[in-house]
């Protein structure tokens, strides 16, 4: 009998975990009429992806994650990476791809500027969040043209306006500065250099639905540039695209995109459809393909009513003097006489 | 217990909610000293910190402020306190202690405002990613309004890791750095940089005169290293355009001296490198490059808010094979000095004003005069991260 309430309380907290399993399952877990389970959410940010569409046959990889302190709960640094961002269009023989390009986003509870100025710094409040855009190594390759364009550097300091805590919103602006330089593909000598020291605008914008099935991004660069070969001009560029996916294999999802580009200095406006396979992707913490199993608890069977032993049947004194020494008059003892039939309906009735 | 209760309701009634004011900033409490919580008669939590020593209790509240006075939400780095411990305040008054309203205290680095909000006041510049944008006149005469002497530089990442112990070591990375000026054009980056410092305990030799009373003198070597890898430098000359590849670069270091924690030197450093020179006139030329330099890095202040770097590099570039315009030895001087100063930090992230004046002679360019020029740049510099430096 000891042992009944903590098999109890184990099955109990057994039942409780399972529960709470499927309940934290059901957000992006879903579950098929045989009972197998698949992912409805999909952390975008982490993944190898393959493209194929109208602009050619592309690659990346993406890689986002906080930098947290524990002297600071409420900052965090998020981190977007974007590494070997690369495509091939085979129809237009042109490649074109990032080698690096990061967007680092500081969100904190509060956002100041501080002045250090006489002996009291002083502190003045702003509400939003700060963070830099850095793009290393881009490449625009195009084999009908004797040039090909290198982006040198892409540098941004960011005001962030939505402050979300994940990343699935974002709008940015701030200024921007890029040096891109045409190298002459036969010489390997650079001819002209582009520059725009901070003088352009930047805004990019990112929205991603709770469970990742909807991404959106849009950036917007404008502003004046000044080209080693001509002086200064002015320059837009513009993206924009919008990924859905549609279908997983596996739990790898497979999207289809949609977008647009637009490049005032090449004077050329691209608008692209096509699919997107994520090869790896991290899967979503939210996800719980294989869900927790409540502890196996077996269930006692039921306990055998047990019969206290039956002593032997005691032999009657043959006497009275046999009896204890005890009398009835201390009240320690007192003990009946019965016959070995009624003695042994009365223990068994006990 | 009751009388706890009693003693801190009495606290709690007796301080004022507005617990700042616009007059200097109260005094902060301790952060190597034992803190208290406790709770008033309105179920506000106070931070209280006696000082046995000077007979002063500071008290402070334990939440950030609104310009009212209100209380608006937690403290941002501030340290557990042990809440609603026993406290008699009318004992201690009896004692001598006086209550004073103050900051609570923040960690090395920070510091509060009156309403203990909490911001950072040191930062480490030499680890951080920055980008900045200049004006660089090419002489005093110029229109300083006229922007194609525009220059702008960035560092992607620059990262200083410090080795304590008895012998410290300093490490040093840098990754993407570099810099370019609009006009005329030139454009310096480094892919990759690395060098070491370490402070050595033994000295190399130990001279003992014996001149009057005899006397031990230390000399001591502290040797480091220095490298770099994928370097490019662009320079567009009236003859066209020129670009430098140095493709590696390894040198010793003899540091001349150091500070403590050897965030701040003064040193020599000689080696060997390996470039490719291309160029407009004379094709592609490859080189080994003996270069020697004096570097001093120093960070004035114990916040780092000024910071101090020259450096004076001579290269000598040894063609394999000679050209029309430079002879098969070439040289290369370059002197720059630049002060960096924070001006204000935006959540955090610092803004710095630099002030740098280089000049530079070299025969290795063609249409380039070889005798020295002169620049002068103003400017401003961003940096994200910064944290605060090592407490020394």
């Amino acid at each position: 009998m000891g042992t009944a309430p903590g098999q109890i309380v184990a099955l109990a907290a057994g039942v409780v975990l399972a529960l709470a399993g499927a309940a934290r399952a059901d957000e992006c877990t879903g579950t098929s009429s045989r009972g197998d389970r698949f992912a409805t959410c999909f952390d975008v940010g982490n993944r190898l992806a393959v493209d194929a569409g109208s602009d050619g046959l592309g690659v990346g990889i993406a890689l986002r994650h906080r930098i947290t302190f524990d002297d600071d709960p409420d900052l965090e640094w998020k981190m977007e990476h974007a590494l070997v961002d690369a495509n091939y269009s085979v129809l237009e023989s042109r490649f074109t791809g990032t080698f690096y390009s990061g967007r680092y986003l500081r969100h904190a509870r509060d956002g100041h500027v501080l002045i250090p100025i006489g002996g009291t710094p002083t502190k003045i409040f702003l509400p939003f969040d700060i963070g830099a855009i850095f793009e290393i190594g881009h490449l625009d390759w195009k084999q009908e043209v004797p040039t090909f364009t290198i982006g040198v550097l892409r540098v941004a300091p960011l005001i962030e306006l939505l402050r979300s805590k994940d990343y699935k919103r974002v709008l940015a602006i701030g200024p921007a500065m890029h040096w891109d330089m045409d190298v002459d593909r036969e010489f390997l000598m650079t001819t002209l250099h582009t520059i725009a020291p901070f003088s352009e605008g930047v805004a990019s914008l990112r929205l991603e639905s709770t469970d990742g099935l909807w991404v959106t991004e849009a950036r917007l660069e404008a502003g004046s540039a000044w080209r080693s070969d001509r002086g200064w001009h002015r320059e837009a560029r513009a993206s924009a695209t919008l990924e859905k996916i549609v279908v997983s294999v596996n739990d790898r999802p497979i999207a289809l995109t949609a977008g647009f580009e637009y490049d005032s200095a090449r004077n050329e406006t691209l608008a692209k459809i096509g699919a997107r396979v994520a090869v790896l992707e991290r899967m979503d913490p939210r996800v719980s393909i294989r869900p927790l199993q409540p502890r196996e608890v077996a269930t006692p069977p039921p306990a055998e009513p047990v019969l206290p032993p039956v002593p032997e049947p005691a032999e009657p004194p043959m006497i009275p003097s046999e009896l204890p020494s005890a009398t009835a008059s201390d009240g320690a003892f007192e003990a009946p006489l019965l016959d070995h039939a009624s003695a042994l309906a009365v223990i068994r009735a006990v | 217990m009751r009388s706890v209760h009693i003693a801190v309701a009495m606290i709690g009634i007796a301080l004022p909610a507005r617990a700042f004011a616009d007059a200097p900033l109260a005094p902060e409490m301790s952060a190597d000293r034992p803190v208290m919580c406790l709770r008033d008669a309105s179920d506000q939590v106070w931070r209280i910190q006696c000082d046995p020593r000077t007979r002063v209790c500071l008290y402070a509240p334990n939440e950030e402020l609104d310009s009212t006075g209100g209380r608006v939400k937690p403290l941002e780095r501030a340290r557990t306190c042990e809440l609603d411990a026993p406290f008699d305040r009318a004992g201690m008054e009896k004692q001598g202690f006086t209550f004073i309203a103050g900051r609570v205290d923040a960690p090395y680095g920070w510091m509060r405002d009156e309403r203990q909000r909490v911001f950072q006041v040191n930062f480490d510049l030499r680890r951080r990613m920055y980008f900045g944008v200049a004006y660089t006149p090419q002489k005093v005469l110029d229109d300083p309004l006229e922007s194609t002497r525009t220059s702008v530089d960035f560092g992607l990442f620059v990262f200083d890791y410090l080795q304590g112990g008895r012998t410290p070591t300093r490490h040093r990375l840098r990754l993407f750095e570099g810099e370019v000026h609009m006009e005329p054009f030139s454009a310096e980056v480094v892919i990759a940089h690395y060098d070491v410092s370490h402070k050595f305990m033994d000295p190399l030799l130990r001279i003992t005169t014996f001149v009057g009373e005899p006397s031990r003198h230390d000399l001591v070597l502290d040797l480091g290293m220095w490298s770099e890898v994928g370097s490019l430098e662009l320079h567009k000359t009236p003859m066209g355009n020129s670009q430098l590849w140095r493709h590696a670069t390894a040198q010793v270091t003899l540091d001349l001296w150091q500070s403590p924690n050897l965030d701040s030197f003064a040193r020599i450093r000689t080696g060997v490198g390996l470039e490719g020179q291309r160029d407009d006139v004379n094709g592609y030329r490859s080189a080994v490059t003996e270069s020697s330099a004096f570097d001093l890095d120093w960070v004035l202040d114990p916040n780092g808010f000024h910071n101090v770097r020259f450096e004076l590099l001579h290269e000598l570039p040894r063609y394999f094979t000679p050209t029309a315009t430079t002879p098969k030895l070439a040289q290369r001087f370059k002197a720059n000095l630049q002060y960096e100063a924070i001006i204000l930090a935006i959540n955090d992230q610092p803004l710095t004003l630099k002030l740098a004046a280089g000049g530079e002679k070299r025969d290795d360019l063609p249409g380039v005069p070889d005798k020295w020029a002169f620049v002068f740049e103003t400017g401003l510099r961003f940096s994200l991260w910064a944290p605060p430096r090592a407490k020394s």
